[in-house]
This record gives structure tokens, sequence and C-alpha cells, in this order.
């Protein structure tokens, strides 16, 4: 059936809107600050006009090729250029530093293409089941859930633990600025009707990262040597992708089961993903440095999330994103009921759409690597005539978001505050977790208290929730009963470098 | 109470018609430009399409000389967009839609600008609510809902029409209805769906597509009357509780000071939009809303009626004082 959806697809008319989205997915989520919501959002009206499955082609092209463009500006400048890209720059950055940007674009470009290839298999053949998966998950397993992502994301919070728990904290704090989501009254607003909606979390990831680097450089002499032409920095290699083979397949698992949950998103499948792979890894330490394997999982889980989360909206009329969400606006306006039957009704148009993505996958991989080394060949520009114009590159599409000054103010602090962070060695990566993980756990935990009146044994009462909350145990208790019984050094003598 | 403001907005409905026929002729230059319409949420959403349907209906039928140009202008719960309309005080060619946030973010104190600094124009359609439950529960109607004893519901965001509906429903029937707020509608339809909560208040597009698959069974709708959509599903006066009668407006409104001749110029175009077929293959057919032409004077009305309900809600809830 998926066949004939791709013969389907494969009609010029069709092909071309799925590639016109691929190719503005690539490029706003290349765009600092414009991610795939704002992107779908943008070409709604546009591919509303192209009526049936194109349109539909279209706005997924959209959402899979932002997955695909947002890792080119976290590797090659260390912005990220949209949400779910963020973990990217942990190692994506570095390898661009050591002259091997075109080996980390290719990775990201293979990992997109497997997470895509994992996405788009469990939609066709899965869905159904995952969908039911999917609803199982309340606010108390939700709860669940998030503790058990922190207890394994702990492993990202740098060498010293007392400086990644502030950071944290700090993230939580930023993460609750707004309207309470559960309460109703405005938290740590000041009056300041800029603050109701909460601050947008691209706006800090921007900030901390993209911003924070450029007034770090202030302090570096501008003339400092350029790296070195060389051609085989710019392509990528084959040899990478069988190399994190195990990231690769663990970063589309975790990115699709994850993306499938109402709520959660393509950005925390993509910290999950890191995390675990870091936690897995015989050589911990060496993530964060720039090595493949840390651009693999994450890239692999975002692209693969975003195919899981279209599957409540396609099976079940629920769109579980914000993005999801703009899609559902465009299956209306093509005259479409989203709901538990659209597949019995509209098969033909289901597995046409399906097919578009498998046909845009494919030619994003083509795209993207013939651009790899074009793009990557930027790192020779000098930093005094490169930075200036990221600046303004980033300030754009801070403003884009949704046209407020305010939000540029905002990105403007994030930096500095980025700043102060970094020349006090706290890491920024524990306050960018704690912005996204906190408020969701902040709300389901006071929504599953609203459930039960008040009454804490729930947590421990369902199933779901009661294995997610062992895990969490044993992950942060493993590592001390190891180390009690000694075997720490063992371990760390076995690693190798 | 609802039925009343109604009927009484179809009356002054004449009366009005009778001036704008009247008004014609210092008509004859306005509108002379190309009219903005700020949509003061994102593309895709509800308030969108509302906007936007409105706009391509005018642009079909050609029943104004000039165009309507869309605009988004999202942010601060919808204060960006309304603070925008407010400004142009006095300026005929700036329109906007009504939306839940247009009565709960001033409420809050989340925007300089409340409904009082607006010209309602008029509302075309209404959307109700349908109370659902999932198909294997074992309430059937209201009645059955009032032996539950407790329930949960799940609303978007604290202030909301659900919220509001709970709270009518629990007072009326005597049950604990605890509203657990959600980030999105799919949110609340997957903790529905998923048994998380046991019912729903849902917009009639939503609600029309799972009763069709056969996930949920609705038990009530918010409307004074049945809905055409929905033939089966009784209404909550036919329960014996005609207290609670609340459905989302979809009217347009414009700054305040406009000249009395522009609101007489978009009632007029406005209740050709109501009554056009383009309007309800476009939209009511589409989403499934009651089709209900009201006047300038019957929306001010019901906004006023709106404004005190969230208002009463926020208080119940201690948001504001």
């Amino acid at each position: 059936m998926l066949w004939d959806g791709i013969v389907t697809a494969s009609a010029p008319a069709i092909l071309a809107c799925t590639i016109l989205g691929a190719v503005v997915g690539l490029l706003i989520g290349a765009l600092p600050g414009l991610g795939p919501t704002a992107g779908v959002a943008i070409m709604l009206p546009v591919a509303a006009g192209f009526g049936g499955v194109a349109a539909i082609a279209c706005l997924g092209g959209v959402y899979y090729g932002s997955m695909f463009g947002g890792a080119i500006t976290s590797i090659l400048l260390g912005i990220p250029g949209d949400a779910p890209s963020v973990m990217t720059v942990l190692d994506g950055y570095p390898l661009a530093q050591k002259g091997e940007a075109g080996r980390a674009l290719g990775m990201s470009v293979f990992a997109s293409f497997v997470g895509g290839i994992v996405g788009i298999l469990g939609l066709v053949l899965i869905s159904v089941p995952v969908s039911r998966f999917a609803l199982s998950f309340g606010p108390t397993e939700m709860t669940a859930m998030m503790c058990f992502a922190l207890s394994l994301l702990s492993v990202l919070g740098g060498r010293n633990a007392v400086k990644g728990f502030v950071a944290l904290a700090l993230g939580f704090w930023i993460g609750m600025i707004g309207l309470d989501p559960i309460g109703g009254p405005s938290r740590y607003t000041f009056g300041s009707m800029d603050l109701f909606d909460g601050i947008d979390f691209s706006i800090v990831a921007v900030g901390m990262f993209g911003i924070t680097a450029i007034l770090m450089s202030l302090r570096v002499a501008v003339d400092k040597p350029l790296m070195r032409y060389s051609f085989a920095s710019l392509v990528p290699r084959l040899g990478d992708a069988l190399r994190s083979r195990w990231q690769l397949a663990q970063g589309s698992f975790t990115g699709f089961f994850v993306g499938v949950l109402p709520g959660v998103g393509a950005t925390a499948a993509t910290m999950l993903s890191y995390a675990i792979a870091k936690r897995t890894s015989r050589t911990p330490d060496a993530y964060g440095t720039g090595i493949v394997q840390g651009v693999a999982a994450p890239e692999a889980a975002n692209n693969s999330a975003s195919y899981g989360s279209m599957i409540p909206l396609f099976t079940l009329g629920i769109p579980g994103s914000a993005t999801t969400a703009v899609m559902m606006g465009g299956l209306l306006m093509i005259g479409l009921q989203p709901g538990p039957l659209l597949f019995m009704e509209q098969p033909d148009f289901v597995w046409s759409v399906f097919g578009s993505f498998a046909i845009g996958n494919l030619a994003l991989v083509f795209l993207t690597l013939l651009l790899t080394p074009l793009l990557a060949a930027s790192l020779f520009v000098p930093l005094a005539l490169l930075y200036p114009i990221v600046l303004t590159i980033v300030m754009f599409g801070v403003f884009a978001i949704d046209y407020s000054t305010f939000s540029v103010t905002l990105a403007i602090v994030a930096g500095v505050l980025g700043v102060v962070l970094h020349k006090l060695d706290y890491p920024a990566v524990p306050l960018i977790l704690g912005l996204v993980l906190g408020p969701l756990l902040e709300r389901n935990i006071r929504r599953t208290l609203i459930q039960s009146q008040g009454d804490l044994t729930v947590f421990v009462e369902r199933p779901i929730a009661l294995v997610l909350f062992i895990g969490t145990a044993v992950v942060i208790l493993l590592p001390l009963i190891l180390k009690l019984a000694g075997r720490q050094k063992i371990m760390a003598d076995e690693a190798e470098v | 109470m609802k039925r009343t403001i109604l009927n009484r907005s179809r009356v002054a409905g004449a009366g009005l018609l009778a001036t704008f026929a009247l008004a014609l002729p210092a008509l004859a230059e306005y509108p002379e430009k190309n009219i903005t319409m700020i949509i003061p949420f994102g593309a895709g959403g509800g308030s969108d399409t509302l906007a936007r349907t409105i706009a391509t209906v005018i642009g079909e039928k050609e029943l104004i000389p000039v165009s309507i140009l869309p605009e988004n202008r999202p942010g601060a719960s919808g204060a960006v967009g309304y603070t925008t309309i407010a400004e142009q005080k006095g300026n005929p060619y700036t329109l906007g839609t009504v939306s839940v946030s247009f009565f709960t973010t001033p409420l809050l104190g989340g925007s300089p600008v409340s409904y009082r600094d607006f010209t309602p124009l008029a509302s075309i359609a209404q959307s109700p609510y349908l109370l659902v439950v999932p198909t294997s529960a074992d309430i059937q109607s209201l009645e059955d809902l009032a032996g539950a004893g407790r329930l949960t519901t799940g609303t978007v965001g604290v202030v909301s029409d659900a919220a509001l509906l709970s709270r009518m429903t629990a007072d009326a029937l005597g049950v604990q209805i605890d509203a657990v707020p959600f980030d999105g509608e799919g949110e609340v339809l997957a903790a529905l769906l998923g048994g998380h909560v046991n019912i729903g208040y849902l917009n009639p597009s939503e609600a029309m597509s799972q009763m069709q698959a056969g996930t949920l069974r609705a038990i009530a709708i918010s409307s004074a009357e049945r809905s055409e959509a929905f033939p089966d599903v009784p209404t909550f006066a036919e329960q014996g509780h005609p207290e609670i009668v609340h459905t989302q407006l979809r009217g347009l409104v414009m700054p305040a000071d406009v000249p009395p001749e522009a609101v007489a110029y978009w009632e007029g175009v406005l209740e050709q939009v109501a009554t056009s077929e383009e309007w309800k293959t476009q939209y009511i057919d589409r989403f499934h809303d009651i089709p209900d032409y009201a006047d300038a004077e019957g929306l001010a009305k019901s906004i006023e009626t709106t404004n005190a309900r969230y208002e009463a809600l926020m208080k119940e809830l201690g948001l504001i004082n």
C-alpha cells in the first residue's frame, strides 16, 4: 500500500509540492529561531491552495525538512537552528571546530535519513497499536516518564554536580515565568504583558548558544589564524554511519516512541536519546568533545519523532504537538475531517501522503549532501565577517517568531546570561533541559494531583508509572552501588578513548 | 435567557436594516480602501480559519468593492493583536474576530484593552460545545452524570469555555467536577480517549469525527436549541437544565468610535455572509457550527453576558478580586 502511495506521490505536481515543502523546511529549520511549528504555519495558507495530497505533502515536507535543516547551524555555528537541534550542538559544533564540519553534517544527514525511514516504517506498520500505547500515557505516566528522563539526563550536568543542579533549577525557574498553566495567575511577569505567554524556549537556546558565542568571541583577537583549507574536511564519510549504527538505531526508536506521546515533543526526544547514548557508551567522557555518535543519536531522534508525532493525528485525529495542530488545520482547510475514520474513509489520501514522506526524505538526503561541502566551507570565512552576518540572521529569526522586539531583547539577555554562566563555569545544557522538561514535569504532577484529589499513592498504583519510577531509582542508585562495590575504577580502566 | 437576547436582537436587527437603507447615499464612498483583518493568533488555528473563511466568502461574493487583507499578529494570549486593533480608534478599516482570549486576557490584567475598546459589528454563527463521554462509559444522560458523585474533565488552559461549562454543570447537577487544565485541544482529547478524565466539552468538529468513529458519545449540547449537525443530541434545557446555555460567539469587531454608518454597512455585509451558500459549505458544514446572525446590538449584549460569565468564573477560581 505504501508502494501505491509512493507511485501516486511521484506525480509531478505532488512531487513538486513535496520538494517545495522540504526546501522551505530546510531553510526555516536552518534559520535560528524559527522552527517547524512556525514553518508549517507560514506555509499553511500557500499549501492549502494546492489542495488534497499536495497540500499535506508540502506541510509534511516543511516539518521533516526543518529537522534536517536545524542541524546545519547547530554544527557550523554552534547556534541551534530550532529547538529539536539543540543537542546536536553539543558534539556537532566541536567537530566543526576540529575542522570536520563535513563529517558532522554528513552524519546529521545520514542520521536524519535513518530516523526518517524508521519513523515512516513505524507510521506505516504499527501506527494503530502505537497510538493506543500513547493514549495510556496520562498525567501520572507523564510525570513518571519525566522523572525517568531527568534521571538519565543527570549525566549531562557537567563535572560539578552542584553547579549542574543550580543551572537546572534556573532553567526550571525560567520555565515558570508566565501564566501559571494549572492555577491561572501570572508568575514572575512583574506585570509585563510580554511575559504572559512565558519565554519561548527557542529564544533562550538561540541566545545562550548563539549570542553567547558571538559575545565571547569579542575577547579573542580577530586575526586568529583561520582553519586551513582542506577538501577532506568538507565531505561526509560513510564509515561514520556504520560506526554509529547503535546510536542511529537507539535514537530512531527513542525519538519515535517519545514523539508519539501527546505534548512531549521532538526536543525532549533528542535530549533523551543523547543521554541514553552517553549513558550506554563505554567512553561517556568523549561525548561533548566532538564525536559523530553524539550527532547521530539526537539527529536520528528528531526526525523519527516528527513522524511519531503524526501518528495520533492520522489515527485518532489528535494533534499531539503544536506543529501537528497546525497540520490538522491544514487537513480541515482542504476539507478533510481528521479523526479515527480518516484511514478508513480516505486510504488513498493517507497512503499518498505517507508515500510523499518517503520521497521527501530521500530527496532531502541528496539535497543536503550536495549542499554539505558548500555549507561547510563557511568555516573558512573570517569570524570578523561571519559573525556580523550571523548576528543579523539570528536577530531576524528571533524577531520572526512573533514579530516582537521584546523577543529580540530576551535573546540578548539570554546571551549575556550565557556569558555570565560561562565565566562562572556553570554549564548551559542543564539550564536548557530544565526549561524544556521542567514545565512538563510541573504540569503533569499538578494534573495528577487534581485528578487524585491530592492523593500521592496514585503515582505507584498505575503499572506504567510504577515501572518508570523503578527505572528512575535504578538509574540513580546503580552508580552508587557500583561505587560502593569498588567497581567504578575497573570500569574507568576499561574505557578506551 | 439566551433566547430572549436572540429574539430581541432580531427585532433590533430589522430596525437597523432600515437605518442601513436610509444611510445608503452617505455610504457611497465607504469603503474606499482595503480593509485589514487582524488575527491575534497564529495561522492554522480556529480563529485564523474563521477570519480567513469570512474574508474568502466576502471576496467570492464580491460583497464589498475593496479587498480584505488578513494579517496574523499573534502573541501575549491575543493581547498583541487586539491591542493593534484597538489602537486604530475610529478607523473603520480595521477588523477583528471575537475569541475566548478577547475576554479572558483583559480580565486577567494581561492586556491594556478590553471589550469596551471595540465596536461590535455582528455575529454570524455560534459554536456550541458537546458534553461527551467515552463510549465505554455507563453514562447515557445528564441524569446518570448526576449520580456519578465526582468527575474529572479536561480544559485548555485554566479559564476556558470548558471550565465555565463544567462549573455550570456541577452547580446544576450537584456533582463535583474537577477540571484538569491541559495545553491544547489535542491533549484534552487524548486524556479523554485514554480514560484519564471522565467527561469532555468539545468543539463540534472535534466531537463529530470521534462520534462518527464510535469512540465518544455526546450526552448534551450547550446551545439553546438542538444543532442541525447533531439532531440526536439533546440540549441541557431538554434534560431539565435551561440555565446551561453557553456558546462561543463567531463575531466581528472594529476599534471603538467607528462611524455608525460603517457599523450599519458591515451588518449588511455580514448578514449576507451568514445567509450565503458559500458560508454554509465552507464553514458551517465543515465545522458544524450553528448558523445564527445577530446584529451589532445583539452581539454587544452577548459580549457583555460572556464577559460577565468569565469574570464570575475567575472570581470563583480566585484569579481576580
